[in-house]
Formats: structure tokens, C-alpha cells, sequence
């Protein structure tokens, strides 16, 4: 079911007001900001613990998942140790490249995810297996393109926002069309980004709020994701602790620490 | 009747040239019949084996459904329900399913399936399901609730090294968003007509998927059986009268909705044939215009004659008529002499595919074998189809035979 028009109505009455931006800076590359946005929230080796919010029309309280996340950005690994529900308390998701392994202490089985599978839902939530091996990057995988400065982005508190978009490049393993983003002009943090099908219709928005500071960084400590094809659902991170540029003991990183933290 | 004797007359004239024209009616006849009782019969093995596998003839599901085939679309199967669905005389039998996507692995290989939740007593009789198990058995039908059995398709079972006995792990996600993990014990392995079907396929007691999902009571869809594929529709009305005024009403969806590709397959096959048959009906008509159209031009000597002796144009237009009839009817009679024990023959000996085209069959979800199924409707269509166009190649012939000129005709001779 493609209709191009219907994006294009999409752009029209969803899309960024573009007539009410400022033009671009002088002499600052799209593709630099992008990379600036990616590196407020990810350093080299970043430890994150975070809870996870889902809400649902099928829920009548919102569900609740805390976890902890490891990442290696160069070596492209990460591992992420859930810790509430008490029902999910162990499982561990263990990426390597594109292999992503998951382990369920209750029934001692690891098991690893197909490709197939990287589009649905991570843990219940909005966010998808891919989201969590996020095999692409936004910032080597795209081209960046200025769309405007924002001079009062409301949904930010009234901050200066420079507006980019990102367009895969043809190749890329990347599942979306389009990204529109909202880039803080002052400390360079993730304000917004919208998500686009390749037919151009929004199919998703993340949302970056309550932006703290930690160390040199601006970090949002809530990021807000709507899928739009949903209604009523609601997916929202909330970090508790962020750590950035930290040792990580290599034999994190494996199927054996996987499996051995929570072996009964 | 002195018509019909002098048509007779003239048919047996010329019997070499009676005798081809006969053949050609013969051979039309027993194309159009037997080609389009194969056909028939392949169509309804078609769609008999698909509906047979799930949806049923007609599926019930909650309005929505069929676009998302998510948790969210669900009828609720209480008592009311199951009252209404036993009051419909028009079933042959019904069965609920709970459909849920999952991962199945039994060792670190995972597979993505689409995990069906049958009621084991009541899918017999809607479902071939149970006959299509090729090692171990099907769910037990007394097992209480969390025996947590699973069948697999085969090939889902070869490609993730699990044998009838071993535990697979089924993780997902819940109704409630929770995480679902439990280990089922695979029972049996079932082989399916369509291989991409037997690689995402899993079976599960529909009590234990609702547990697995917390799912409640709720049922995905209700797979409802008809007598035969004709009775579809009569089930459909028969179904719809009987949900209606529940809150909120399920919807009602002949097999043709759930499967519109099957539909459309079924459809393109059908002009195919047809129009094979248009081009040999009409090439047989050309044959009948050609013969009566010689008969007639031999004849002008003849009919002027008649036309002399006071024969009116009109009677002549009849005599030509009838001998096109006659022509035609002999070919039919004997065609159908021919065609109809060869059908029959054909309906009670279906004819075992080899082993290249069992390949293609099984691409298209259908077993190795062509049946074929003779309709007395298509009988008497046919016979009327080859009469009309038989009595309208002979028109032509008939008028110039009407016209023909007595003078001419006496002065030469």
C-alpha cells in the first residue's frame, strides 16, 4: 500500500514548519552536527542504567523495565542486563556486529535472534530489536542536509534548534526513509527526531527531554518515542545513570558472562 | 417433419464429410467437458486443501483483524458465542484459534514462527491438521492444561535441529507486553503443501498459547467449515444472522477475503481456460459454417428446384437449420457419450502428479493430485454453448439456400 500522496499530505500537515525557520549558519557542515548529536549521547564506551516505560490501551498501568547497558561503540558490542520485572530479572541481550543473543535465566537457554526478527518489539516496548543492535549508525550510514534553524523550538523549552535531516545512503542497512532532527544549538543535545517510511510517512517521533548536565554533555535523561501507527502507545527511557568514556572489562562482551551472572 | 426427414437426407448425403464434422464436435465436446471438469476439480482440491489448512470456508475475526493480525483483534469465545456458532446448520464444524508471533529455538538457533493456538477435539473437524503429521502425533486432545505440547512443521524443526521429544524454548510477547518464555515439548512434526508455510509453522493446545499470552479467553479468529466450497456463501449469510446483535460483532469473511491471492489465482486460471474454449468453440463453428456452407452451394441446382415446386424460402432456412442441428447434436451425442465416462472415469481415478510437478504444486499449496469433478451443470452448459453456436454457423447458409434462384437453377439444367 504505497501512496506517495498520502506522505506528502503527511509533510504538509505534520511536517516541520519550514516556512517559520531561519536559514542555515554559515560554514557548519550538516554532517558535523549529526555527529556532534550522536556523540552527546554515545562516547567510545558508555554505561547506561535506565528504566523503560510502556504504556498501552491494553494496559491499565504502564509497564516497567529496568535494565543496565554496556556499549563498546568501536568494537561495535554491547550487553545490556535487564533488572526489574522480577518475571525478566537476568535476561541478558549480548550484540557482536550484527548478532544479537539473548538469554533467559529461568529456562538456562540463550538463544539468537534472527534478522528477520530485528524489527519487533524490544521487551514489549516501542523500540525494536533493531533500535538495540542499531547495526547502522546515524551519522556513517546517512547523508545530512541542512534544513533550518528553529529560533524558539517550543517542544524544547524555547531553545535555539538547528534542524537537519538524514537521508540513507542507497546500501545502508537502515529501515527508515528519512529522519528529521532537532539538534540543541547550544551544547549540540538531541532535541526531537521524526521518523519517516520511505513512502515519507512519519511513522514514529522521539522526543529528548529533561536535559541535565553530565560532564561535558547536555544529555536528556527522558527520551520520548510515539509510534504514530499506533495510538495510545507510549514508550518512554528514563535514565538513571549515565557514564561516559568508562573502563568495560572485556569479558563483558561475551556468551559466557551472558550466560554465567545468572546461572542457577 | 418432412423437414427433419429431408434434413437427414442431406446430412447422410455426404457421410465422409458428415463424419469429420461429427469428429470435430466430438473432439470440441470432450475438450469443453473434460477440460473444464480437471479444472473444476483442480480448483476445488485448490481451495478444499487451502481452506482445509486454516481459515476454514469462512473465519470469523474481530472487525480489523485480517489487516494487522495482531493481539489486538480478538473475539471474545464465551458461552453466548459458542451457542450461536453450534446453532448454525449451514457448519460442518467449527474451530477457535489464538494466533501470536514467537521465536522458537531449541538450541541457540532461533526461528521466527507464526505460533497457532488450536482447540485439538475441535480442529479435526475443520482442519486437516492432524492428518498431516509425519513423525510422532498430533496434540493430545485429553492433555490438561499446561502439558505445553508443540507440533512444528518439518522443515521449521530441521532448520532449528529439534526432534519429536526435545523441549524448544518459545519466547515472545505477551498481551500485557510482558515477556513470554516458556519451554513446550514437541510432540510431532506435521509437513504442509506449502514449504514457506512449514518453516514459520507452529502448533500449540489453544488453552496453553492464552496462558502463554495471557490472553484470557480470547480468540484470535474462529475457522468455520461448509459442506463444500459452493455452500461458502450460504454459510457466510447463515453466520452473519447468527453473530449479529453480539457486542461487538465479529466480522464475517468467506475464504476468498482471507485469501485473496488464491482467489486471484483461481481467477486468472479460469479466463485462461475459458478462453482456450471460446477459441475451440469457435474454430468447431467455423468447421459446421464450412460444411453446411458447401452443402448448400452443392445443392443450389436442388433447392431452386424445390424452390420451383413451391417449397417457400422460409421451410428451405429450417432444413438447413436442422441439418446444422443434426450435425452438431450427432457430434454431442457422441462427445458426450465419450466425455461423460471419461470424466467419470477421471472424478473416481485422480491422477498422481510426478515427481517435477509435485515441486510446482507444492509452490502453490497443493497437493500432487488432480481430481477431477464432472457437474451436470457443466454438461448442459456445454452441450448448449456447442447447439447455439452450431444453429448460429449455420445462419449464414441457411439464408443463402433460402435465396437461391429457380430460374438459374432450371435453366441449368
Amino acid at each position: 500500500m504505497t501512496r506517495p500522496w498520502l506522505g506528502a499530505l503527511a509533510l504538509i500537515l505534520l511536517g516541520p514548519g519550514v516556512e517559520a525557520l531561519e536559514p542555515p549558519p554559515e560554514g557548519v557542515p550538516a554532517s558535523e552536527l549529526a555527529e556532534r548529536a550522536e556523540d552527546n549521547l554515545r562516547s567510545d564506551r558508555t554505561y547506561f542504567e535506565a528504566r523503560m516505560k510502556v504504556e498501552s490501551p491494553r494496559l491499565s498501568s504502564a509497564r516497567s523495565v529496568r535494565f543496565r547497558s554496556w556499549e563498546d561503540r568501536g568494537g561495535k558490542r554491547s550487553f545490556i542486563r535487564i533488572h526489574e520485572p522480577a518475571k525478566d530479572v537476568g535476561t541478558g541481550f549480548l550484540k557482536r556486529g550484527s548478532n544479537l543473543w539473548m538469554y533467559i535465566p529461568r529456562v538456562e537457554r540463550t538463544m539468537r535472534i534472527p534478522p528477520s526478527m530485528m524489527l519487533q518489539s524490544w521487551m514489549g516496548s516501542d523500540f525494536t530489536n533493531d533500535d538495540l543492535v542499531r547495526e547502522s549508525s546515524e551519522v556513517d550510514d546517512y547523508d545530512h542536509r541542512w534544513v533550518g534553524v528553529d529560533p524558539a523550538f517550543a517542544a524544547a523549552g524555547g531553545r535555539r534548534a538547528y534542524v537537519i535531516e538524514y537521508l540513507p545512503h542507497e546500501d545502508a542497512p537502515v529501515v527508515w526513509g528519512r529522519i528529521v532532527a532537532w539538534i540543541a544549538a547550544e551544547g549540540y543535545a538531541p532535541l526531537r527526531q521524526e521518523f519517516f517510511d520511505e513512502d515519507g510517512v512519519k511513522l514514529r517521533e522521539l522526543v529528548f527531554s529533561d536535559h541535565r548536565q553530565v560532564g561535558s554533555r547536555l544529555l536528556p535523561h527522558r527520551w520520548t518515542l510515539t509510534p504514530l501507527d499506533k495510538p495510545g502507545h507510549l514508550t518512554e527511557i528514563e535514565l538513571l545513570e549515565a557514564k561516559f568514556d568508562v573502563e568495560i572489562d572485556e569479558t563483558i562482551f561475551t556468551r559466557r558472562y551472558l550466560e554465567k551472572e545468572f546461572r542457577r | 417433419m418432412s423437414e427433419l426427414r429431408l434434413a437427414w437426407r442431406n446430412v447422410g448425403r455426404n457421410p465422409r464429410r458428415t463424419a469429420l464434422t461429427v469428429a470435430a464436435t466430438v473432439f470440441a465436446v470432450l475438450l469443453v467437458v473434460d477440460f473444464t471438469a480437471l479444472t473444476r476439480g483442480m480448483h476445488e482440491k485448490m481451495i478444499e486443501d487451502s481452506v482445509r489448512l486454516r481459515s476454514g470456508h469462512a473465519m470469523l475475526a474481530a472487525p480489523g483483524y485480517l489487516a494487522e493480525r495482531s493481539l489486538d483483534y480478538f473475539i471474545e469465545l464465551d458461552g453466548a458465542m459458542i451457542a450461536r456458532l453450534d446453532a448454525v446448520s449451514e457448519a460442518e464444524g467449527w474451530a477457535p484459534r489464538v494466533v501470536g508471533f514467537a521465536l522458537v529455538s531449541q538450541d541457540v538457533t532461533s526461528q521466527g514462527v507464526a505460533l497457532l493456538g488450536v482447540d485439538p477435539r475441535r480442529e479435526a473437524s475443520v482442519t486437516s491438521l492432524p492428518n498431516r503429521i509425519v513423525e510422532g502425533s498430533f496434540l493430545s486432545a485429553d492433555a490438561e492444561r499446561g502439558a505445553r505440547e508443540i507440533v512444528l512443521g518439518k522443515r521449521l524443526a530441521e532448520r532449528i535441529g529439534a526432534d519429536v521429544g526435545d523441549q524448544v524454548l518459545v519466547y515472545g510477547v505477551a498481551y500485557t507486553l510482558e515477556s513470554a518464555y516458556e519451554l513446550f515439548t514437541v510432540v510431532g512434526l506435521a509437513r504442509v503443501p506449502n514449504a514457506k508455510l512449514e518453516r514459520s509453522m507452529a502448533v500449540v493446545a489453544i488453552a496453553d498459547l492464552q496462558e502463554f499470552l495471557a490472553f484470557g479467553d480470547r480468540v484470535s479468529e474462529i475457522a468455520v467449515l461448509a459442506s463444500s466450497a459452493e455452500r461458502t456463501e450460504p454459510l457466510r449469510q447463515a453466520l452473519v444472522s447468527n453473530v449479529d446483535g453480539l457486542v461487538p460483532a465479529p466480522r464475517v469473511h468467506p475464504w476468498p477475503e482471507v485469501m485473496p491471492d488464491l482467489e486471484q489465482l483461481l481467477i486468472l486460471d479460469r479466463a485462461g481456460l475459458y478462453i482456450m474454449l471460446a477459441i475451440l468453440v469457435v474454430v468447431v463453428g467455423f468447421g459446421i459454417l464450412n460444411t453446411i456452407l458447401m452443402a448448400v452451394l452443392e445443392r443450389q441446382r436442388e433447392l431452386g428446384v424445390m424452390l420451383a415446386l413451391g417449397l417457400r424460402p422460409a421451410a428451405i432456412f429450417r432444413v438447413v437449420l436442422l441439418e446444422s442441428f443434426l450435425l452438431a447434436g450427432l457430434g454431442l451425442v457422441l462427445g458426450l457419450g465419450l466425455a461423460i465416462p471419461i470424466g467419470l472415469w477421471m472424478e473416481a481415478n485422480p491422477i498422481e502428479m510426478g515427481e517435477q510437478l509435485a515441486g510446482v504444486s507444492e509452490l502453490m499449496g497443493v497437493e500432487p493430485v488432480i481430481r477431477s469433478n464432472l457437474e451436470f451443470s457443466t454438461v448442459w452448459k456445454s452441450a448448449l454453448v456447442i447447439l447455439v453456436v452450431a444453429m448460429a454457423a449455420a445462419v449464414y447458409p441457411a439464408f443463402r439456400a433460402g435465396r437461391a434462384n429457380p430460374v438459374d437453377a432450371l435453366r441449368s439444367l
